[in-house]
């Protein structure tokens, strides 16, 4: 297909706003000041686009309940946390595209008549701010942001503003209670950041990706875009691969391509001509699949029916070499360390997986762990604050379902004769 | 209406609360340990969390509201699981102290678990350690028990707004810890403690010292620090306050208090006690009976009334007295002694500015509810810092600032720098000019209601002062003062919250006029601080020389004749002397004798030396108090009393209302009003009184204010003015009153007093960890701020290349003393402020001695001092505990 995302990022010029506009950047905006705000949101409504963080939650629907709510001044916030482990397919946009995101957010802060918008950006990727400034400075310099752009009266204020490396402040209200100068932990929902977010006021939140399709949308137009991917799950699609696979990296691909093709016919395959062992679909977060499940479509509509989720569409590859329980020890580490520590499951319950998982792998877990482990889950999954205990908990099960014998072999007769004698 | 099924029991409710509160409306209990009613929701611990049909997961019953048809299960086999595993989880970390835990017997996870959660844990791993924290006084942390429910942090930084402690780092590392690192530097309110479910906020003072099932009884009563009068309960075993902890959400206080209430209460079991009668013998306090006591104070009262007449004898109440104490000794006073010299310190700014106010604006009119004050639609702040002179009802001032409530504050007030819109800090002593200048301003902006036209026309009267003129006298900028102008007159119905320094000035009398036009013109709703918890009780009560109880004028004949008509004695028909007036008295050989009851003049009325000289000029001294004071040092007699949690009694507070006091523990002195009743019976005038509620019911046939009142009315502690009672009508009414209107006309205001320039003067400072001169004996108290100090500014500092910490000798015309010295760069440059509390070292003892002739108080805006670095300083050595 033909790229829009990434299109021209092999320009070493790319983040120029002139080599932007000279292959036809900053046109969408002109054409979205045209309409009234409520019509760019009903575009954008009728286009199908659903946000590409993980939730996948249709952004026009999520614009118009911001819209709806009276309160004044209304934000625009770009969520650029990227912290879902696997996960850098908006780090192309950031560094190689920013003007994508800016026209982006700059259409929405239109739609959504509101006159400042952030980048709240993770603070691993500092690269990313400068350019992001300094793309910033550019379109402020031409009229594309500022009080009064492109001479129609709209006032439109984008601000970077960097995190400092908590996977938490990707969760929308955590990462708005950062940005307020807090502590990132998420807030009690209801209210929902629509209607009272950023300084108690209507907050949108969405993905870079997500707002990188805006001026897609405006460009082709609804219906076009709605025919792109799949039916209920339209328009293109970054994948980020990684792992084992001959060529990793981010493409660009129309939402719902199959995870065989995603691996075999554009990543050429399993390197080394290793044998696939198990795919991480859309992020640590969610469920790891068996090579027998691989021909899942890539969407939110599909992947859920074939036991996982498209959740960012990370994508990665393991093969035959690979010891999963060591995988699934080096999830709960991450877990363990990116919990923030408000809820007892996820505080309490994730550091115990991790513990339990940690004397598995080193010899010295017993036959009774596995299901230790496996109640300790449940009693985490469900009653967390936030779905960050609740991820953490479904990886270890999805990882004991498809794979047990992964942590079986690890078990030592030793130990367990040890438990026998006490017990 | 919202119906809803929990449990199977329907209920309905007329608005949506959370499913928690509903189930309490409908007498089921949801364990919950993150939650707390003064506390917004937190959702964290999870362990609240319920069944609801036709949601799929199990939701937190703190944060989800019910609606419509909503159907809640509480006890299903899932939540029960839920909450076990919740439990087990919170003792993965949690360490088994249990056996040496002072929270045991009171601990909410220690309830918890064995009503609801796994017998073994299955947790085989090692548990995270963190040391224990000895690095504050009276607190001690330790936060391996921490369960991190946050409400320590949510109460210090949304309830108290201390903002001291917070959460630091992240996951099963979080700890909550002290933003400044180590020590918490905050207000020891002690409101994290109260709330901290587990032991991991504990008291220094009670480690390891008992166990709560030990605690043998415990008695309800009220604070006998400031004119707050917060409820708390005394905690004793054997004979000894082991604590004083507060009741959730009860009395006005709502189960908050103070570090003076919550921890200084230890004053009353020091060994430092007087326990038995003093006479003095060839110039020293010898030990003697009470009866020998009394024989010697009432022969020689007898004595000096025959030789030199009953206005030779002059008494001094206190407002840490009761009500019932004050009245028995006003009542000594005049039917016995026959005299009107009665006053305290109620007479140097709380009874003259009441008395003011309510001449132009009505009786009861400073009778205003605490929680009024977070209600308001602005606040304006004067006179002293009301978080540390009532710091529960600053926590009112800043709670409304959190609302988004306009605060203009005029006046050093470090405790509500980060909680006012707007923070005139003048020029020392020229408050005068800016009260002129803000009514100046308000004038152009507001008309006058036309409910005092008289009033109205003094006000007009009043020569204006313009904005540029104020900037330049007072040293703020005109945008300041056009902003403070600008927001005070949007105001409806302000709070006007005034403190005892803006009237113990030179200009007192004009500030107090300037206060009152302000008040009339925005609709103020008049608050007067106070640091005593009875000093509304000295004025209804009539310890003052031109007041008989119930608030009436003794030279009125209509109200003297009836309190005569009641004892069957006359009484002078002309005000006695002030305070003041009857220390220049006893230099001058006019006043014979004084009787003290419950009050140290020496320390706490400047100027130290010219009070004592007073005091050794006189035949006779006769003081009553718990402690051997400065006061008490030179008297000829010493009677211990009774301290407050040793008596049954009543206070009034600030807002007018009346409060029980219950007795707690022995105490080895008579109750104040005894001593007296059994003076006055050797004098020949008995007083028959079984108890305090005797002189209740007295009290409520002399004072027409307290009509029929008795403790059972104070026992809801909603017993607020007027009570049952008949306040007395507006002055202006009565025939014959011809006071109030000279009063007024004496104020007129001509001109304003600019400071001069190059000197340095001495200003109170008002520290939050002490009270007077009774903080002196608390252990808890002294060891948060042990030593004695001075503020100086950033300017004066540097010019004196002094540091923080650095000794400074601070010497005025009546002495000097070394102090410590605390830089403040909020201080304006030619103040230095001393506070009052320190053995030896307060700044009465520097101060002079000059009255406000028009209302009668110390002045204390112009004592010039001279600052240096001292030279030589003697340090005394500290035991630290």
């Amino acid at each position: 297909m033909e790229k829009f995302l990434l299109k021209n990022i092999d320009n070493p010029n790319s983040t120029d706003i002139n080599e932007y506009i000279s292959v036809g950047g900053y046109k969408a905006i002109s054409k979205a000041l045209e309409m009234k705000p409520a019509d760019v949101i009903d575009e954008v409504k009728r286009s199908g686009l659903r946000g590409r963080g993980g939730a996948g939650f249709p952004t026009g629907m999520k614009w118009s309940f911001a819209a709806a709510d009276p309160k004044k001044p209304k934000f625009i916030l770009c969520n650029a946390d990227e912290g879902e482990p696997g996960t850098f397919k908006d780090r192309p946009i950031l560094e190689k595209n920013p003007h994508l995101l800016i026209e982006g957010m700059i259409i929405s802060g239109y739609a959504l008549q509101a006159e400042y918008g952030y980048i709240y950006l993770r603070g691993e990727y500092p690269r990313a701010k400068d350019i992001l400034k300094d793309a910033i400075k550019q379109a402020h310099d031409k009229g594309y942001l500022g009080d009064n752009i492109l001479g129609k009266g709209i006032r439109f204020h984008l601000h970077v503003h960097q995190g400092a490396g908590a996977y938490i402040c990707g969760e929308e209200t955590a990462l708005i209670e950062s940005l307020e100068g807090r502590r990132g932990q998420p807030r009690i929902k209801p209210p929902f950041p629509v209607n009272e977010g950023f300084l108690s006021k209507p907050t949108v939140v969405n993905n870079v990706e997500t707002l990188a399709n805006i001026p897609y949308i405006m460009e082709i137009g609804a219906e076009a875009y709605s025919k792109i991917g799949s039916p209920d799950c339209p328009g293109p699609k970054l994948y980020s691969i990684s792992g084992h696979v001959k060529n990793p990296g981010v493409y660009e691909l129309p939402m719902g391509t199959t995870l065989r093709d995603i691996i075999y016919a554009h990543c050429g395959g399993i390197r080394d001509n290793k044998k696939l062992k198990a795919v991480i679909p859309g992020g640590i977060s969610t469920p790891i699949l068996s090579p027998d499940k691989i021909d899942c479509p890539m969407d939110f509509v599909n992947m859920p029916k074939h036991g996982s989720m498209l959740g960012s569409g990370a994508v990665m590859v393991f093969d035959e070499t690979v010891d999963l329980a060591k995988v699934c020890l080096r999830a709960m580490k991450f877990f363990e360390h990116e919990s923030c520590g408000k809820c007892t499951p996820c505080r309490e319950g994730v550091g115990w997986m991790r513990a339990i998982l940690e004397r598995i792998c080193n010899g010295s877990g017993n036959e009774k762990d596995i299901e230790l482990l496996t109640e300790v889950s449940k009693n985490i999954i469900g009653k967390t604050f936030c779905p960050l205990g609740d991820s953490a908990a479904s990886v270890v099960q999805s990882f004991i379902k498809n794979f047990r014998q992964e942590f079986e072999q690890h078990i030592s007769k030793e130990a367990s004769k040890e438990i026998k004698a006490a017990a | 209406m919202i119906t809803v099924t929990i449990n199977g029991k329907k209920i309905t409710l007329e608005k949506p609360v959370t499913i928690l509160k509903a189930a309490e409306i409908a007498g089921i209990k949801i364990p919950t340990l993150c939650h707390h009613d003064m506390l917004e929701p937190y959702g964290g611990c999870r362990l609240c969390l319920v069944e609801i049909e036709k949601m799929p997961r199990l939701q937190t019953a703190c944060t989800q509201h019910v609606t419509d048809g909503m159907v809640v299960w509480t006890e299903t086999e899932k939540v029960v699981e839920a909450r076990k595993g919740v439990l087990e989880f919170l003792l993965i970390n949690h360490p088994l102290d249990c056996p040496y835990c002072d929270k045991a017997g009171e601990c909410n996870l220690q309830d918890l678990v064995v009503k609801y959660g796994p017998a073994t844990g299955r947790f085989a791993e090692g548990k995270r350690t963190h040391p224990e924290s000895y690095d504050d006084p009276i607190i001690v942390r330790n936060m391996e028990r921490c369960i991190l429910c946050t409400r320590c942090v949510r109460m210090c930084d949304k309830v108290q707004g201390a903002s001291a402690i917070s959460i630091t780092n992240r996951s099963s590392k979080s700890f909550v810890e002290p933003f400044s690192g180590g020590r918490y530097d905050c207000e020891y309110c002690g409101n994290c403690l109260t709330v901290c479910p587990v032991g991991a906020i504990m008291s220094r003072l009670h480690k390891h010292a008992y166990r709560p099932w030990l605690i043998e009884k415990e008695v309800d009563t009220v604070c006998s620090f400031c004119g707050v009068g917060c409820s708390l309960t005394l905690q004793v075993r054997g004979n000894s306050i082991v604590r004083a902890v507060p009741k959730p959400g009860k009395g006005l206080n709502k189960g908050l208090l103070c570090n003076r209430g919550r921890f200084g209460y230890d004053y009353v079991g020091s060994t430092d006690r007087l326990d038995s009668p003093l006479i003095r013998k060839d110039g020293k306090l010898e030990r003697a009976t009470w009866s020998e006591a009394f024989s010697y104070i009432a022969n020689r009262l007898k004595k000096i009334k025959e030789t030199y007449g009953s206005n030779s004898v002059a008494g001094i109440a206190s407002g840490r007295c009761t009500n019932e104490d004050n009245y028995v000794f006003q009542k000594f006073m005049r039917v016995v002694l026959g005299t009107n010299n009665i006053d305290s310190v109620a007479g140097f700014a709380y009874a003259p500015a009441q008395k003011f106010f309510e001449s132009i604006f009505g009786q009861g009119v400073t009778a205003n509810p605490m929680h009024g004050i977070a209600n308001s639609d602005g606040i304006f702040v004067i006179g002293g810092d009301p978080t540390s002179v009532n710091p529960v009802l600053g926590l009112q001032v800043r709670a409304a600032h959190q609302k988004g409530v306009p605060v203009i504050t005029s006046g050093y007030m470090q405790g509500l720098k980060m909680f006012s819109s707007k923070s005139l800090i003048p020029n020392p002593f020229t408050e005068t000019a800016l009260l002129a200048s803000l009514l100046t301003g308000l004038m152009k902006e507001r008309p006058f209601c036309g409910l005092n036209s008289a009033f109205e026309k003094i006000i007009r009267d009043i020569q204006p002062v313009e904005i540029k003129e104020a900037e330049e006298i007072c040293g703020i900028t005109s945008k300041d003062i056009s902003y403070a102008i600008d927001t005070l007159s949007v105001m409806t119905n302000p709070s006007i919250i005034i403190g005892r320094d803006i009237l113990q000035r030179a200009e007192g009398h004009t500030n107090l006029l300037l206060l009152a036009a302000l008040i009339y013109l925005l609709n103020g709703r008049i608050y007067l601080l106070s640091e005593l918890p009875n000093e509304q009780g000295l004025v209804d009560m009539g310890c003052l020389p031109d007041t008989l109880p119930g608030g009436r004028p003794v030279t009125v004949d209509i109200f003297r004749k009836r309190y005569e008509e009641f004892f069957g004695v006359e009484i002078p028909s002309r005000s006695g002397l002030s305070l003041m007036e009857m220390i220049d008295a006893a230099h001058a050989n006019k006043i014979k004798a004084m009787y003290v009851m419950g009050e140290d003049v020496v320390s706490n009325v400047p100027n130290t030396k010219h009070i004592k000289d007073a005091l050794s000029e006189l035949d006779l001294l006769v003081v009553q108090d718990i402690f051997m004071t400065e006061t008490a040092n030179l008297a000829d007699v010493v009677l211990p009393s009774l301290a407050w949690a040793e008596k049954e009694g009543s206070y009034t507070n600030l807002e007018r209302r009346m409060q029980m006091l219950r007795k707690a523990v022995d105490g080895k002195g008579m109750d104040d009003w005894q001593a007296i009743a059994e003076i006055s019976r050797m004098l020949g005038f008995d007083m028959d009184y079984k108890d305090s509620g005797d002189i209740i019911s007295e009290i409520a046939k002399v004072s027409p204010l307290h009509k029929d009142i008795s403790y059972k009315d104070m026992e809801d502690g909603e017993c607020m003015w007027p009570y049952k009672g008949e306040p007395l009508r507006h002055g202006m009414s009565i025939e014959g009153i011809e006071n109030s209107k000279f009063e007024i006309r004496n104020l007129k205001f001509e001109k304003y007093v600019r400071p001069e320039r190059k000197k340095i003067y001495i200003g109170i400072d008002n520290p939050l960890f002490h009270a007077e001169s009774l903080s002196r004996n608390s252990a808890a108290l002294h060891s948060i701020a042990p030593e004695a100090y001075v503020r100086i500014s950033k300017v004066l500092a540097r010019e004196l290349s002094i540091a923080n910490g650095d000794y400074v000798t601070i010497a005025t015309n009546s002495g000097s003393i070394e102090l410590s010295a605390q830089i403040d760069s909020d201080l304006p440059e030619n103040i230095v402020l001393i506070p009052n509390n320190f053995d030896g070292k307060g700044v009465f003892t520097v101060m002079n001695w000059k009255m406000n002739t028009v209302i009668k108080s110390p002045v204390m805006d112009f004592t010039e001092v001279l600052v240096r670095k001292a030279t030589h300083v003697f340090k005394e050595a500290t035991i630290k505990n």
